[in-house]
């Protein structure tokens, strides 16, 4: 415990100092100002991973809210005469609204889409800046003086030690933020936006909050930019740099602070890297060599496929070639970009850092998180003990229309509290179009849902699963990247003040709850058995595995009624009778449930009521054993059941 | 037909299979049964090339597979219906049939034509597809979706047919319609491997049953010896 949070917190630290220290020893102010726009650019880029990286968007905007950014301070401090601080505020405030404003259309969109937008925005900023000279002087620029700070004129040291201290202060804030349940609802809706709706976790507003942020971090490494270049002009800010920017977050590794801080770096030093060519020759050798090591040690362990391993060594190759035949390195600067970033997308994926991270935990041997004891079950999901045979959730009249076909045509049902229903149906019968439309997924043609007594909101995942609905899914929809803890972890979110509240999170004020919500998380995986698997990634976990983790998930939510769809389809023997077990403890718990399921043995075995549904509508409703003697139902759905066992219908 | 030899295989640096071998005479069909996460769906995919085994060898009427890619064993006569059926789903009933002919057939002129004959055997088989032959197929039910994955494989005119699971997620009337159809291509004479949580159906059809842990066969025999197995007995049949 103490050795890993040593080694990661240590050498944060380290970094900080140095860099902190390094101008006292130097006084080359070349050198002096290549620090400074190191410090800016790690501002950027980290603003940049949290849509690149975290939200898995592509986007293309991080240079125009850079140029927004450093105009607004710039235009505050011109016209206006406001301070310094007022002008770094006012710069990311302007940069936050902007973002958002672009974010709430556009994040409705996916992959290219989003990124078409985005490239929009920044070909209409530049423009905007370019020809709106009556505000910010055109294209002949606009010279900002540095302001100074509480009355102190800033000399370029002081003005580097601040920029690097906005750095260090931003790295915290970030480092809280993805360490919180807001981090966890960044990686959630990456690997499943249903699922993460469906446990209560807005997907579109963490991704407008999380765009915003990022572009707010853009407006700040703005307002720094224009008092470190004090001249601003507007083509500083079109898709060049954008793409600049991009291969660093790539390069440096997305999702990781430090993949960003190595990004700025290179992004810093690329243009003065370009000029001297010897210098150019002897790091693309590097990384030449640096490529074939990784490639040979790749392919020796069979970790790499030949095309991966390949490709970089000869995308450097060629720099390498390239530098000593091209006499001028600054003319081919895109063609070199463009090779680099081919190489890093194809032989690095998880960038320098993803790679680096994986290489020094084995070689320090970092050590993997200390799981907490779990908390008491009772504080987690708290036993219910009701009246029963209340009706709790009710469908009127519920009907599901798709073009010409009725899904779901006039089906009325009353659940009671604290029981298991089960609702059985052939293929095609509606049964799956009742979970989606309950849940939330689709809206009713027509009809009314009721839950406890007041009407369920409809055609929302997010709202309905806020009424206090949680529902699996019957094509498994965990979030494979994350490990099963922190599946849990998602659904816990809301159970928490103030984990709720951006700014305390970024503070560093969640960490109490984050220790809370590990123990709570902890004792729902004993509560299904995953308790020894706590920290394996979904992905890797066996497919019965999988499904256990789904109810874990869904029971996190504290839920009023739980909707199981199909939970024992593709489960062996052993794990049917496992789960049965489970299902019956959540039920003991108190909470109702539903559940769809083929395997009679599981229905007969756990069902107080069972509801038969064909071609949409109810044909049979009843205890189990009644069920199964309706002739309509052995007709519509089990089939030959009792004249020719050797086809048995149940889980043999 | 089908002979698997000390199989090695897994995903990244996690081996699933150690030591995988097992036989399917031409003719016959072969149930896989195990528990979840022994290995069976793994055992097939690198059967089928979907993914490389790192070691052993599979081969498929006397020559060596293990090192071709999917779509070659394919067009060499294996068909793989998938685990969870993987229907085209935004094709039609018909074109998702077509494109299992895909490569036997000679393209541009007189496709559809030619694979009519093959068409017509597999809407024989199930009347349900022919029905709804210009349905989008993923508008269908479960059950239609996994017949029309089975006839997808036939139209190609297999020598071996892998079977994932056909039964998961169908009502109980649809399994034993499934069962009735794979008993059915078994009379007919098509080689099959099955693999089945249903293990008391698949023992059923079978010719001959292997049960899979953790990566290897660790119970294998006809149908009849693996019933008075015990240990068989009490871990798979209930």
């Amino acid at each position: 415990m103490w050795k890993r949070l040593l080694l990661i917190r240590g050498a944060e630290l380290a970094m900080f100092v140095v860099l902190l220290a390094l101008p006292l020893g130097i006084n080359n102010p070349y050198f002096l100002g290549l620090l400074t726009l190191l410090a800016i650019y790690g501002i950027l880029l980290i603003g940049l991973d949290v849509s690149v990286g975290y939200l898995g968007q592509i986007n293309l905007a991080q240079s125009a809210f850079l140029g927004l950014g450093a105009y607004a301070a710039g235009i505050m401090l011109a016209r206006w005469n406001c301070g310094f601080i007022t002008c770094c505020i006012g710069g990311t405030a302007f940069a936050v609204a902007m973002g958002a404003l672009l974010a709430l259309p556009s994040l409705r969109l996916e992959g290219p889409q989003f990124a078409l937008a985005t490239l929009s925005f920044t070909a209409v900023t530049v423009i905007f800046l370019n020809e709106s000279e009556w505000l910010t002087n055109g294209a002949q620029g606009l010279t900002v003086p540095r302001p100074p700070l509480f009355g102190h004129d800033l000399s370029p040291k002081e003005f580097y030690w601040l920029c690097m201290a906005l750095m260090a202060l931003t790295w915290i804030a970030m480092r809280n933020l993805l360490a919180s349940q807001w981090g966890r609802a960044f990686e959630a809706l990456r690997d499943s936006p249903i699922a993460t709706d469906a446990m209560g976790v807005g997907t579109y507003r963490h991704k407008v909050a999380g765009f915003a942020l990022g572009s707010g971090l853009g407006g700040l490494a703005g307002a720094l930019y224009a008092f470190n270049f004090q001249y601003l002009q507007p083509q500083t800010y079109t898709y060049d740099l954008t793409v600049i920017l991009l291969l660093g977050v790539v390069l440096g590794g997305r999702k990781s602070l430090w993949g960003a801080f190595v990004g700025a770096t290179l992004v810093a030093l690329l243009p003065n890297l370009l000029s001297n060519r010897t210098l150019f020759i002897g790091i693309s050798a590097a990384g030449l060599v640096f490529s074939i090591i990784a490639a040979a040690r790749g392919l020796l362990r069979r970790t790499t496929k030949p095309f991966q391993a390949l490709a970089p060594v000869v995308a450097t190759g060629v720099l390498v070639a390239g530098g000593a035949l091209v006499s001028n390195t600054e003319d081919w600067r895109r063609a070199i970009f463009a090779l680099m970033l081919f190489s890093v997308v194809v032989g690095l994926p998880e960038g320098l850092m993803g790679f680096a991270s994986k290489f020094l935990t084995n070689l320090f041997r970092i050590p993997p998180q200390v799981l907490p004891e779990p908390s008491p079950l009772e504080s987690v999901l708290p036993e219910r003990r009701e009246r029963t045979a209340t009706p709790i959730l009710e469908m009127r009249d519920l009907k599901r229309w798709f073009g010409g076909v009725k899904a779901v045509d006039g089906l009325s049902m009353k659940i009671l509290s604290g029981q298991i229903h089960g609702l059985i149906g052939p293929n095609g019968s509606g049964k799956s179009t009742v979970v989606n439309v309950v849940s939330g997924l689709y809206t009713p043609t027509s009809g009314e849902l009721v839950l406890r007594g007041e009407t369920l909101p409809s055609g929302s995942l997010l709202k309905t699963s806020r009424a206090g609905v949680a529902r699996t899914f019957q094509n498994l929809q965990l979030f494979t990247g994350m490990n099963a803890l922190e599946n849990v972890m998602v659904a816990l979110r809301g159970a928490y003040p103030v984990s709720r509240n951006l700014p305390l999170v970024l503070l560093g004020l969640g960490r109490r709850e984050e220790a809370r919500a590990r123990a709570d998380a902890l004792a729902l995986l004993e509560f299904v058995g995953l308790r020894k698997e706590a920290l394996t990634p979904a992905r890797d976990l066996t497919y019965g595995a999988q499904r256990f983790l789904e109810i874990a998930r869904a029971v996190a939510r504290k839920p009023d009624v739980l909707i199981l769809d199909e939970p024992a389809a593709g489960l062996s023997h052993m794990d049917i009778q496992r789960q049965m077990e489970v299902i019956k403890k959540v039920r003991d718990r108190g909470v109702t449930i539903v559940l769809i399921e083929h395997h009679m043995d599981v229905v007969s075995g756990l069902c107080d009521v069972v509801t038969v549904l064909d071609g949409g509508k109810l044909i049979a409703e009843g205890s189990p054993a009644e069920v199964k003697r309706n002739p309509k139902v052995i007709e519509a759905y089990l089939g030959e059941v009792e004249s020719k066992p050797a086809l048995p219908t149940a889980t043999a | 037909m089908l002979v698997v030899n000390e199989l090695h295989a897994g995903y990244g640096l996690s081996e699933v299979l150690s030591g995988t071998t097992l036989t399917v005479k031409a003719g016959t069909v072969v149930a896989l049964i195990g528990a979840n996460g022994a290995g069976k769906t793994t055992t097939m995919r690198a059967i089928s090339g979907m993914i490389r085994p790192s070691k052993g060898s599979v081969t498929l009427e006397g020559r060596p597979v293990q090192t071709l890619s999917a779509a070659r064993i394919a067009r060499l006569g294996l068909a793989h219906s998938p685990e969870g059926r993987k229907v085209f789903g935004p094709l039609s009933v018909e074109d998702n049939l077509l494109l299992g002919a895909y490569r036997r057939l000679p393209h541009f002129f007189g496709f559809q034509a030619r694979a009519a004959a093959d068409l017509d055997h597999v809407y024989k088989l199930f009347p349900r597809l022919k029905e709804r032959r210009k349905q989008l197929a993923g508008t269908l039910s479960g059950g239609e979706q996994q017949m029309l994955a089975i006839g997808r494989a036939l139209m190609a005119r297999p020598k071996v047919m892998l079977l994932d699971e056909p039964s998961m997620g169908l009502a109980p009337v649809i399994v034993q319609e499934v069962f009735r159809t794979i008993e059915r291509l078994k009379s007919e004479g098509m080689t099959m491997l099955l693999v089945e949580q249903f293990a008391k159906m698949a023992l059923a059809v079978a010719d001959y049953g292997y049960v899979m842990e953790r990566g290897r066969i660790a119970v294998e025999g006809t149908p009849a010896e693996l019933r008075q197995n015990e240990k068989v007995l009490a871990a798979y049949l209930g």
